[in-house]
């Protein structure tokens, strides 16, 4: 689903953000990107959101060749990434369920398909009571639940999400990853970087390390810190 | 297509509301130059109207000396006669000029004046309007003769000023029109930024491009049709209400064309405008 080819990437600045990495993503995993800040975690999804492309090396991601990629035609690649940030990044003068029906009317999908995949997507984010509320309404769980939604509305192939637990308490955190584990069991691969070292370590997923743009670990079944990890 | 046309439409109008005043400003920046552009268009169509007209009747006058003996005006008569730029003359004694003088004179002013005072003329008809010019510059410096008129002279003069005129207005006009054309990519680019939250989301949940640019790029053309609109009334008001001399008025169809102008015109300045804003602000 996923393979980057001896990737790097130097911002302008001269400091690199990712140096030659090698990795491969499946259909269907979930993977935590984990590493200090100015690790390259963010670069990273930049890169799978074609928001940058890479100085050196191939990205291949949901069948096609970024690199190579037109920019007429990234607006259908994202179609097939769904996205959730720290900070949200809902419309605060929209409802919930207008918030969610944007990123199906943005695409042209007609009026029918909006009106009956929005309250399905509410339903599973358990916030049907609340789609006539507005943003500021709400507690920052549930706003991230609506991001999830928005994200997962168009049903992509893979769910990036950069530090979505960043800004919530334990239990809303608790929340919104039991979110992501429910829709990564139906196929979609879920790329989440993270900092939050008891949710990776209770979730004994795959772990990508990343050090001043290398990576330094890859486990198959890992924990947040290097010292606490089970050997393979 | 349907679903997009309502968003696109939707889109336009509140970002046109929302901006309301850099709008105003932006369709009276459009109005007011592409009026002073309709206008010079006008101005240019009825003066080379007007001296067309005028041409048509050139007559070069030729005025003797009251002094002049026979045999100059036999000799200047000749000439004419020989000159083939030259249609018909017309010869007019001391006598009959001083006839038409005394009827269009007030009494008080003709009495001054004696019969023997009154120069002889011979009133010419070239055989091409431009050759009053000509026969003009032949006979100016012959001995006997006074002066020798032309209205060619007077209709270059006019011409002249008209040209001056025009390049003024058009000078003006382009200065409008650019600064026409940056408040439309203004009032674009705060609407660009008073949407960044909703573009930015657009971008990442896959919006193509032209989705995305489409309502400001109506946005920047209805301002462009708005002002022209207000153009076209104005240069028509103009038209109707302060008609000049009626050898400058023009017919419709002129009119129809200049307007036709002004509108292709003002579309152009709404959509250069917010392509650029487009292209600068709107990184997509």
């Amino acid at each position: 689903m996923i393979r980057f080819e001896n990737v790097s990437k130097t911002y302008k600045n001269g400091s690199p953000a990712l140096k030659d990495i090698t990795l491969n993503i499946e259909k269907g995993e979930f993977v935590f990107l984990v590493g200090a800040s100015g690790s390259g975690k963010t670069t990273f999804l930049r890169l799978l959101l074609r928001e940058e492309l890479p100085d050196k090396g191939r990205i291949l991601e949901a069948g096609r060749e970024l690199t190579e990629l037109s920019k007429f035609r990234v607006p259908f690649l994202r179609r097939n990434i769904g996205c959730v940030f720290q900070d949200f990044r809902l419309l605060p003068n929209k409802t919930v369920f207008e918030n969610v029906a944007f990123a199906l009317e943005v695409i042209g999908r007609p009026r029918s398909t909006v009106e009956s995949q929005v309250p399905l997507i509410l339903d599973l984010v358990g916030l049907s009571d609340k789609s006539k509320s507005l943003p500021g309404e709400l507690s920052g769980g549930e706003q991230q639940r609506v991001a999830v939604a928005r994200a997962f509305v168009n049903r992509p192939l893979i769910l990036l999400a950069d530090e979505p637990t960043g800004n919530l308490d334990p239990a809303n955190s608790e929340s919104i990853m039991a979110l992501l584990e429910r829709i990564n069991r139906t196929g979609t691969t879920v790329v989440m970087a993270t900092h939050d070292k008891a949710l990776v370590d209770r979730m004994r997923r795959r772990v990508i390390e990343l050090d001043k743009g290398e990576m330094i670990r890859d486990q198959v079944r890992g924990v947040y810190g290097i010292d606490e990890s089970v050997a393979i | 297509m349907r679903v997009y046309f309502r968003y696109a439409v939707k889109e336009t109008l509140s970002n046109l509301w929302r901006n309301r005043m850099m709008t105003i400003a932006a369709v009276l920046t459009v109005a007011v130059s592409l009026s002073l552009v309709g206008s010079a268009l006008l101005l240019k169509q009825s003066a080379a109207q007007a001296s067309s007209q005028w041409q048509q009747g050139t007559r070069v006058t030729i005025w003797m000396e009251p002094t002049a003996s026979a045999g100059e005006i036999a000799n200047v008569q000749t000439q004419l006669h020989n000159l083939p730029i030259v249609k018909h003359c017309q010869f007019r004694t001391q006598a009959q000029d001083y006839v038409e003088m005394k009827k269009t004179l007030p009494p008080s002013e003709a009495n001054v004046l004696h019969e023997d005072q009154i120069p002889t003329k011979f009133s010419c008809v070239p055989t091409v309007p431009l050759d009053a010019f000509t026969v003009q510059s032949t006979f100016m410096h012959q001995p006997g003769i006074l002066t020798v008129t032309a209205p060619e002279q007077q209709i270059r003069e006019m011409n002249h000023v008209i040209r001056i005129l025009q390049i003024v207005f058009l000078a003006l006009a382009l200065v409008l029109l650019l600064s026409a054309t940056v408040l439309i990519l203004n009032t674009i680019r705060m609407a660009i930024f008073a949407r960044r939250r909703e573009v930015s989301v657009m971008k990442l949940v896959g919006a193509t491009n032209w989705f995305i640019r489409i309502p400001y790029i109506t946005e920047g053309f209805i301002q462009g049709l708005l002002g022209s609109a207000v153009a076209i009334a104005a240069v028509t008001a103009l038209h109707i209400w302060y008609p000049l001399h009626n050898e400058f008025q023009l017919s419709t169809s002129a009119l129809i064309g200049t307007n036709i102008v002004v509108l292709i015109v003002g579309v152009v300045i709404g959509s250069v405008g917010s392509s650029i804003a487009i292209r600068r602000f709107l990184d997509v």
